[in-house]
C-alpha cells in the first residue's frame, strides 16, 4: 500500500461494508481485515453476498472453479447485472482453490466456460482482482477501499441508523432503483425528511446521496415519475 | 502478406477482420500463434503494431507479459503505463504468465497494472493458454453488446411497479392502499406533497395522518 507523504494530514481508517451471509465464510478474512489492515469492517443485510468498499464499488469473492463451472454461470451473470445497477464499479476477487491440509494442491484445470467469462466481464468493465487465499484477498480488498478514499469516494457516513422513524426511512431510500446501500445511508444522514429529499433538486441528491450525476438524475426523474 | 491502408500512424487502431487477430511481427513462429492456428483463428502480422502484441475484433489490443519480463523487476512499468496511453480507442488488456518463478513478483505486478493504472489482467499459465483464451475471445466476438450475459443492460425498466414498490415501504401502506393512492395521485413526489385532507378520502384519517407525517417528520 501506498505512503502518505505527499498528503497533509493521514487518511482515517476506512471502512468496508459486508454482507451478514459472508460472515460464515469470512471469519479469517474479517479477522485479517481489521488486524493487519485497520478497516473498520461492518456487517449488514445487502441485497447479496458482498463487500461494499466505497460509496460507488462492490466486491465480490468467487474461486476459480466458481468461474469454470458452467452452471454458475447464469447465477452469475444475474449477480454482475443486478451489482451493475447498484454500484459505478464492480470489483471481483478471484481466489485460488485452498487445499485441506494434508491433501495435495489440485492443478487447476481451465475450462473454455471459464475464458469465455472472463473475457465477458472484462468486456463488460467489470475489475478483476487475483488471489492467492484469504490473507491476499484481505489486503485487496483493502487497498480497494484506500483507492477509493484517496479519490473521494470513502465510506465516510455512520453505517448505524438509529430509531425506528430513521429506519423506516432508510428501508424507502433502499427500495429506490439504483441506489446501493452506502447511498441511501447517506441519504438518511443528510436530509432532514424523506419529503425534503423527494422534492431535492438533481444538485442536492448528487451531494445528499454521495452519487454521480448521472445516478442522481436517475432518481429524480423517478421521484417524479407519473404512473399513468 | 498482410498491409494496412492508409498512413502508418493509423495502425495503430487496425481492427482485424472476423475470425482474426494482428499479431506483432515479432510472434511469427512462436507456439502461441501456432496454438491459435490450431484453434481456427488467424494470425496477421504487422510490424507496426507499437507495444500491443495483439489486436482483437473486439476492439481489445492485449500486452502479453512473459514469465522474464515480471521477475526482471520494474521495467515493466514504463511498458505498461505507455501501453495504457497509446491504445487509442481499444479496450487494453495484458496477459501476464505466471509460474512459480514470478508467484512472489505477481502481488506487486497486480497492484501497480490493476490498482494504480486501472489496467485489466488475466493471468495465463504460459503461451497455450494465452491462445486459447484468445480464440475463445475471437469466437465469442458476436455475443459482445446485447449478448454479453454480464452487460448491464440499458433497456428501459417498468417503472410503474417499482414506485408501486415504493410506496408500500410507507409505514402502514399495503399494497391496496399503495394502488388507491396512486392512481389519485401518480408519482411518489405528488404523494408526499398531499395534504391529509386530500389522502383521507382514500385511505381514512388515521392512516392520511400517518402518511403526511412519515414523509415530513424530521428524520
Amino acid at each position: 500500500s501506498h505512503k502518505s507523504s505527499e498528503s497533509p494530514a493521514p487518511p482515517g481508517p476506512v471502512c468496508i461494508l459486508m454482507d451478514s451471509r459472508c460472515i460464515s465464510s469470512s471469519v479469517e478474512l474479517m479477522t485479517s481485515l481489521r488486524r493487519d489492515h485497520g478497516v473498520t469492517v461492518h456487517v449488514c443485510s445487502l441485497d447479496g453476498s458482498y463487500f461494499i468498499v466505497s460509496n460507488r464499488m462492490a466486491v465480490e469473492r468467487h474461486s476459480q472453479s466458481d468461474l469454470a463451472a458452467l452452471q454458475n454461470r447464469k447465477r452469475l451473470s444475474e449477480r454482475v447485472k443486478s451489482l451493475q445497477g447498484l454500484f459505478e464499479r464492480i470489483c471481483l476477487i478471484v481466489e485460488k482453490e485452498r487445499s485441506k491440509p494434508g491433501e495435495a494442491a489440485r492443478p487447476f484445470q481451465r475450462t473454455r466456460c471459464y475464458d469465455s467469462s472472463l473475457i465477458s466481464l472484462v468486456r463488460s468493465g467489470v475489475r478483476l482482482l487475483w488471489s492467492s487465499g484469504t490473507e491476499d484477498s484481505a489486503g485487496l480488498l483493502a487497498d480497494l477501499a484506500q483507492l477509493e478514499q484517496r479519490k473521494g469516494h470513502a465510506i465516510s457516513v455512520p453505517v448505524e441508523v438509529k430509531g425506528q422513524h430513521r429506519q423506516q426511512a432508510l428501508q424507502l431510500y433502499l427500495s429506490l432503483p439504483s441506489v446501493n446501500h452506502v447511498q441511501a445511508l447517506c441519504m438518511s444522514h443528510n436530509f432532514s425528511s424523506v419529503a425534503q429529499l423527494i422534492n431535492s433538486s438533481v444538485e442536492a441528491l448528487q451531494t445528499g446521496g454521495c452519487m454521480s450525476r448521472s445516478r442522481a438524475e436517475e432518481v429524480h426523474r423517478f421521484l417524479r415519475h407519473s404512473c399513468d | 502478406r498482410f498491409r494496412m491502408e492508409g498512413q502508418a500512424g493509423r495502425v495503430g487502431n487496425a481492427l482485424p477482420p472476423y475470425g482474426h487477430v494482428i499479431a506483432a511481427e515479432r510472434w511469427r513462429n512462436s507456439t502461441l500463434v501456432r496454438e491459435l492456428t490450431g484453434g481456427g483463428v488467424k494470425a496477421l502480422f504487422e510490424s507496426q503494431l507499437g507495444l500491443a502484441d495483439f489486436h482483437l475484433p473486439n476492439h481489445t489490443c492485449v500486452l502479453y507479459l512473459a514469465e522474464r519480463d515480471v521477475i526482471a523487476g520494474d521495467g515493466y512499468r514504463r511498458k505498461l503505463v505507455r501501453f495504457r496511453k497509446g491504445s487509442g480507442s481499444f479496450q487494453e488488456l495484458v496477459l501476464v504468465e505466471t509460474s512459480r518463478l514470478s508467484q512472489q513478483d505477481f502481488p506487486r505486478l497486480q497492484r501497480f497494472l490493476a490498482l494504480d493504472l486501472g489496467l485489466s489482467l488475466l493471468p495465463v499459465g504460459g503461451q497455450t493458454e494465452a491462445a486459447q483464451l484468445l480464440c475463445q475471445s475471437v469466437s465469442q466476438v458476436q455475443l459482445d453488446g446485447r449478448e454479453n450475459p454480464f452487460r448491464r443492460r440499458s433497456c428501459f425498466q417498468l417503472l410503474d411497479p417499482l414506485v408501486l414498490d415504493v410506496v408500500q415501504q410507507v409505514p402502514g401502506v399495503g399494497r391496496v392502499k399503495a394502488l388507491a393512492l396512486l392512481q389519485h395521485f401518480c408519482s411518489l413526489q405528488q404523494l408526499c406533497n398531499a395534504a391529509p385532507a386530500q389522502l383521507e378520502p382514500l385511505v381514512g384519517p388515521a392512516a392520511a395522518l400517518h402518511i403526511r407525517s412519515f414523509f415530513h417528520r424530521p428524520t
